[in-house]
């Protein structure tokens, strides 16, 4: 019986060179190479450039960077930035790291269904926190300094909360960023082995010596690339002090570089350098993260189906589950609701009036294009959808090829690849959108909708790829190999065994970034232009023409199509995909 | 299912190959053949060269030079500039990970390779059907291969690894993921099945047992090279060296000197400098001529000890350890300062302490070059 | 044993359910000081929990457990002490060495507990990890050390503080064959040294044989049998201990007849064979007539190509050749009889060929009856 293959003829040196693995990588390793480092290059490049006092020409030198000293504003705005990424570091990580022992470690009631709740701030927009904060706590209009002032029946002038400072960035930004130390943390925790903390009580340890000699030292690396993680995210964060902190003063590193890039006073060199210095420092943390923290990480995974440990609270266990309900409750539930309400008065007058409540608002920034303020609003939706569904399913392709190259080849390119995946994850997404900026200024790309997909994929696409590499780890080369020794050439292999296998993968990587670009706004607010505002862009200028209805509408659409977005998510991608 | 017959006795050659990796020769210089539907063990500790061998074999790595050959097909010649892609050199392989694909039915795995050469539905289904009943997997064919055990799942493994009736099968240490009943209940089923589709067969392992079990014949290689070749019985029996002696199975390694040789291949050993005033008949493993240095290899099973001195020429000793193994007792006995491993039966019931007599058996007494 | 002492270890009516599903049913063991005592059975017999209950890793639904001189689980008396309170060493199968210590810090780490001071802690911990072989690894990172270090690791730091008893699960499990043997053979010596009270949990049958100085064989969360290796080997008392500890032929019959010390096994071997009667050692706790499985361990089978004569002649049977296999100390044989295939283990190199027509027989006394 024959059963041979195509007739087998030797290959010639040439014809081996160019196979299907070889030609598809290579060209997606080229893309993604010009992609993350011309913008980078260019940036680099343009810090340098001075511009003339007119504005026109430019010539070489330092000037940009003694300017970040002797400027009236920047250097404040660096020690700004500075303090407010350091106290939501703080924030972040000691609400991070509570709630993580809480639902890993203890048996503080409710944990499973509590659990997913702590990790909704991760996905909604910390922008459109800030303003539900606002509404909540700004000491003239906030809701709850009204209620405060009536209950104890003060005058205007006084106040219990005030978030329009650079204590409130901080506050808003740490409950948004603390997801990130929490994921971190839970998943150390949940994947050790429960013998380490066993040894220790049979060697005679107790639990509170076991948890503080054992367990919280085990974690530390995982503790510290959340921090960093957070630190970094933090400064490159624009729509929180935009709203917070700006009209009240204090300027940031990104609203700076947010001033220079557009509006009157635009300076596109001088924008470069202060990215540059975000940029700097953004990399070297990561570079520590990656180069320190990260090969010390104890809690690698064993392969063994663990019962992890809990802890008996006895009646502190109900503080623990106060303190996680808490969390929700100014995370999550104050901010939505006071939404919900803001958004149903015709105009907002720090007074809720049920009987003048109406869906007024939505109709107008779903459906009211005459006003130039909402059409902006309403484009905004549209455009958005069309670079999130674009985006994520560009950037999975890419990712898709790139983890091939990474995990599955070996040599030079899958060394590269792997670094420039690294890249775009450290830099700001307002340091990538200037670099991208500057270099398609004079390209008919620019002031088009292709200018923010390519911001958007270059920024995002290590998200995605990180979802697939996490599975392609995890499943072994041979099952790829085995298909070929089956007879099956690499293009039939990657179509019938690996694309299958890693589908959940994919499918969780294309949420996350639909979800990721459908609340852009860093990327976004640098790239845009009249006629390709965004969802983001569109809460952005409403805020500015201070209609706080308005504004908390179209606010309330963008989180309760992302709350939908997680919903599919979680019952698509499982209940581990994110903390596992 | 017969392929029509080469004339070559030799089917699989691998001529001069060798590999590096970095500035290690994994294979150094290995040659081998064999014949039409044997079963050939490559055997060696890791990081002997036999994975590399068997990856070079499959086309899963591109090799440094020499040349690998199927009838007459050319898998690879680093002189010619060959390199057959993997999915074009008709093999089946079996992995130590199954690799059973886990999105699939047992019967999607195994159809899997004869979708892949484009034959017909009605012969699929029929094929997959026969083979899985070989395996013994008929009734699990509608299963996900995540719902199989590790030892059906290596049976999955083998009936998609013949399903296609390749021209070579290869192992890759297929039984080291089962624990130990399974393991030597699986080798002895292997090679039922091997035995009756007769296909050439390529099995790589680290365990002695498992080859002397299975195989036709067995390679043994240490650091990238061939030390001995030859039947299981051979390897045991007649170790070339040290090397394959001490690997394979438990042997007393004594040094000395060879003071005569004899013409029948046999002769004597001097063992003084190990032990005091020994010295045994011996056959001779190779090429050794008088005054050479030897090591004499002698197995624990062929040492006979009693507790008294029956046969004249004892080696007087004394038990230090008799460790019970249900089927034997594993002694060591210790005489002028060199420890013998000594298998006795149960029924002579050796106790630690006991003064014992130790006799050599001239026919399983062995020098080797060292 | 009926030490007068008091048990190290005792154990009365351990009861541990997971869910619906009874993980160790009615489990009563003493322990005596110095000894050591293997709980030996397949996955899921119970052994570990066992383990664990005693540990203190779990809790247990009923029964008593005592150390040394302390109650420290009890169901009835509500009585249940935490692990760091019941003075016992554990050696985990994943070795459990931390880590984010040195190889002396974790050694050290139960005389810290236990607030040694300085200078003692320094000697015992040295001590500990001579004994282990790596006093000049103190200063090395766990995580820079082989598997079986880290074992050894394991293993000095439950025995620095001189607990009552140690506890092992499955330490073996994760080394490779030759290391595993040699870590075997370490343990053994080191106890003997110590002269510390040991449990050990293995599912591996030589490990149990080789270290122990009794063997609890356990299956589906009961004890099937306590005894020492050569006991347990040489009379097991059912037909799961005998299969499970070495290789056995089981043959199913009933008990006919009882002559001059030898008892008469009636086994229907089906096909032409038909029923024949096999002289076995006589037991007495076996009534006539009843049910047996007849054991004969193929170390003690003999067979031939001429007749058998003799005593070996009565218990002749005649079989083919299904296939012989070369084990290197071994010839192991595989013989078709009737519906029966048996193992024969034979210690000459005999030249056999497949279905060739072989005499097989055994001697009465090596015939083990085991009640059904």
């Amino acid at each position: 019986m024959a059963d041979t293959l195509a007739p087998v003829q030797p290959d010639s040196t040439w014809r081996r060179f160019f196979t299907q693995e070889n030609v598809v990588t290579i060209v997606v390793g080229f893309i993604v190479a010009v992609a993350v480092i011309l913008p980078l290059v260019v940036l680099l490049v343009s810090s340098f450039l001075v511009l003339d006092d007119m504005g026109f020409d430019s010539e070489w030198g330092f000037d940009n960077y003694v300017t970040l000293f002797t400027d009236r504003i920047i250097p404040k705005a660096m020690l700004n930035s500075l303090y407010v990424s350091s106290g939501t570091c703080l924030v972040s990580t000691v609400l991070g790291v509570s709630l993580a022992w809480i639902n890993a470690r203890t048996n503080s009631p409710g944990r499973d269904s509590i659990e997913p709740y702590n990790l909704i701030p991760f996905f909604l927009s910390p922008f459109v926190g800030a303003i539900a904060w606002h509404n909540l706590a700004s000491p003239k209009v906030g809701l709850l300094n009204v209620w405060y002032r009536d209950l104890f029946g003060l005058d205007g002038e006084q106040y219990l909360l005030n978030v329009d400072t650079l204590w409130g960035v901080i506050w808003v930004t740490g409950i948004f960023f603390t997801p990130l130390v929490y994921l971190f943390v839970v998943g150390s925790l949940r994947r050790m082995d429960p013998s380490l903390e066993d040894s220790a009580r049979t060697t005679g340890a107790g639990l509170l010596r076991t948890t503080l000699t054992i367990t919280l030292p085990l974690v530390t690396p995982a503790i510290l690339s959340g921090a960093i993680i957070v630190f970094v995210t933090s400064a490159g964060e624009f729509g929180v002090p935009f709203k917070l902190a700006a009209p009240y003063g204090w300027e940031t590193l990104t609203t700076q570089i947010f001033t220079k890039a557009v509006g009157d006073d635009a300076n596109h060199y001088m924008g470069a350098t202060m990215s540059m210095v975000l940029g700097i420092i953004t990399v070297l943390l990561i570079w520590v993260q990656r180069a320190y923290i990260a090969p010390r990480s104890y809690t690698t995974v064993t392969g063994k189906g663990f019962r992890p440990n809990v802890l008996d609270l006895g009646r502190w266990k109900w503080v623990a589950f106060g303190f996680n309900i808490l969390y929700i409750l100014v995370a999550v539930i104050l901010p939505i609701l006071c939404l919900a309400v803001v958004s149903l008065h015709p105009v907002w007058t720090a007074e809720i009036v049920p009987s003048d409540m109406s869906m007024n608002n939505y109709v107008k920034t779903l459906f009211w294009w005459e006003e130039d303020s909402i059409r902006a609003a309403t484009d905004g939706i549209i455009n958005s959808f069309i670079l999130a569904f674009s985006g994520a399913s560009i950037a999975m392709v890419l990712a898709l090829v790139v983890s091939y190259m990474i995990h599955r080849t070996r040599g030079f390119g899958a060394k590269l690849l792997d670094f420039l995946c690294v890249i775009p994850i450290g830099f700001p997404g307002i340091v990538l959108a200037m670099g991208v900026l500057v270099t398609y200024i004079k390209t008919p790309i620019y002031a088009t909708l292709w200018i923010l997909l390519l911001g958007y994929i270059t920024r995002f696409f290590p998200y995605g790829q990180r979802n697939i590499a996490s599975i392609m780890l995890a499943i072994s080369e041979e099952l790829d190999q085995s298909s070929r020794m089956a007879g099956a050439t690499w293009f039939t292999t990657l179509r019938r065994i690996t694309i299958p296998l890693l589908k959940p993968g994919i499918f969780a990587g294309w949420v996350l970034l639909f979800v990721i670009f459908l609340r852009e706004l860093s990327i976004s607010i640098i790239l845009y232009s009249t006629g390709t505002e965004t969802l983001s862009v569109g809460v952005y200028y409403l805020a500015n023409f201070e209609n706080e209805a308005l504004t908390s509408a179209l606010s309330m659409t963008q989180t309760v199509v992302l709350l939908i977005c997680i919903f599919i998510f979680r019952r698509v991608a499982g209940k581990e995909a994110l903390t596992a | 299912m017969a392929r029509a017959e080469t004339k070559d006795e030799k089917y699989l050659v691998v001529d001069h190959l060798i590999k590096w990796f970095g500035s290690d020769r994994a294979v150094d210089d290995v040659s081998f053949s064999i014949e039409k539907g044997k079963f050939l063990t490559l055997l060696g500790p890791s990081g002997c060269g036999k994975t590399t061998t068997l990856m070079s074999i499959a086309g899963l790595h591109t090799i440094d030079s020499g040349e690998i050959r199927v009838g007459d097909v050319i898998y690879t010649s680093k002189e010619k500039k060959i390199f057959l892609a993997p999915e074009k050199r008709d093999i089946g392989m079996v992995f130590q990970s199954y690799a059973i694909w886990p999105h699939m039915t047992v019967a999607q795995n195994v159809a899997y390779p004869l979708e892949i050469r484009k034959i017909e539905r009605v012969e699929i289904d029929e094929r997959v059907d026969k083979v899985l009943a070989l395996v013994g997997l008929t009734e699990m064919s509608d299963k996900l291969a995540t719902q199989l055990s590790g030892g059906q799942q290596q049976r999955a493994s083998l009936a998609r690894a013949i399903v296609s009736n390749p021209l070579l099968l290869l192992f890759d240490e297929p039984l080291s993921n089962l624990d130990l009943k399974l393991r030597e209940q699986m080798r002895v089923e292997l090679k039922r099945i091997q035995n009756e589709v007769g296909i050439t067969s390529i099995y790589v392992t680290h365990d002695q047992s498992e080859a002397l079990v299975m195989s036709d014949e067995i390679i043994v290689m240490s650091k990238g090279q061939i030390e001995q070749r030859d039947i299981p019985l051979s390897v045991y029996s007649k170790p070339a060296n040290g090397y394959v002696s001490q690997f394979i199975g438990v042997a007393n390694l004594i040094e000395g000197t060879l003071a005569k040789k004899n013409k029948s291949g046999t002769g004597v050993a001097d063992l003084n400098k190990t032990i005091k005033g020994l010295t045994c008949d011996c056959v001779l493993s190779s090429e050794l001529e008088s005054g050479d240095d030897v090591l004499v290899s002698i197995r624990p099973e062929n040492i006979s000890v009693s507790k008294k001195n029956t046969g004249g020429k004892g080696i007087k000793g004394k038990v230090d350890l008799a460790i019970f193994l249900g089927n034997c007792v594993d002694c060591r006995i210790s005489s002028d300062g060199f420890e013998w491993k000594v298998l006795s039966h149960p029924r002579e019931n050796l106790q630690q302490g006991d003064s014992v007599f130790l006799h050599l058996d001239p026919k399983h007494t062995l020098a080797v070059t060292p | 044993m009926t030490g007068k002492t008091t048990p190290m270890v005792n154990i009365t009516g351990l009861e541990k359910r997971f869910g619906p599903e009874v993980a160790v049913h009615g489990v009563n063991l003493s322990v005596e000081k110095g000894e050591f005592v293997t709980l030996l059975g397949p996955s899921g017999c119970g052994k570990t929990t066992t383990l664990r209950c005693i540990a203190g890793l779990e809790r247990l639904d009923a029964g008593e457990i005592s150390i040394g001189e302390k109650i420290v689980v009890s169901a009835g008396k509500n009585i249940f002490l935490y692990p760091e309170q019941r003075e016992i060493g554990m050696v985990f199968q994943s070795y459990a060495v931390w880590p984010h210590m040195t190889v002396f810090d974790n050694v050290a780490y139960g005389l810290r507990v236990r607030g040694f001071g300085s200078a003692e802690l320094k000697k015992k911990t040295n001590y500990a990890l001579e004994l282990v072989g790596l006093d000049h690894l103190a200063s090395r990172f766990a995580t820079k050390l082989s598997g079986g270090q880290r074992q050894r690791v394991a293993l000095a730091r439950a025995i620095c503080y001189e607990p009552n008893v140690i506890l092992f699960d499955e330490p073996l499990s994760n080394l490779d064959a030759k290391l595993r043997e040699q870590m075997r053979d370490e343990i053994v010596r080191l106890q003997k040294e110590v002269g510390i009270t040991s449990i050990f949990v293995t599912h591996d049958q030589s490990e149990a044989l080789v270290m122990s100085d009794r063997i609890v064989v356990m299956d589906k969360a009961v004890i099937q049998q306590i005894g020492d290796p050569k006991t347990i080997y040489a009379n097991p008392a059912n037909a799961f201990v005998a299969n499970f500890i070495g290789v056995a032929n089981l043959f199913e019959g009933n008990l006919s007849d009882r002559k001059g010390g030898n008892a008469a096994a009636k086994i229907d071997f089906g096909g032409a064979l038909g029923v024949k009667e096999l002289l076995a050692n006589d037991v007495s706790n076996i009534s006539s007539n009843s049910k047996i499985h007849l054991c004969i361990r193929p170390e003690d089978m003999e067979l031939s190509t001429k007749k058998f004569t003799g005593e070996l002649a009565k218990n002749s049977i005649t079989g083919k050749v299904i296939e012989t296999v070369y084990l290197g100390n071994f010839l192991e044989c595989r013989v078709k009889i009737g519906n029966y295939e048996m193992i024969i283990q034979l210690d000459h190199f005999e030249q056999l060929k497949k279905d060739q027509s072989v005499n097989v027989s055994f001697k009465a006394a090596h015939g083990l009856l085991l009640s059904d």
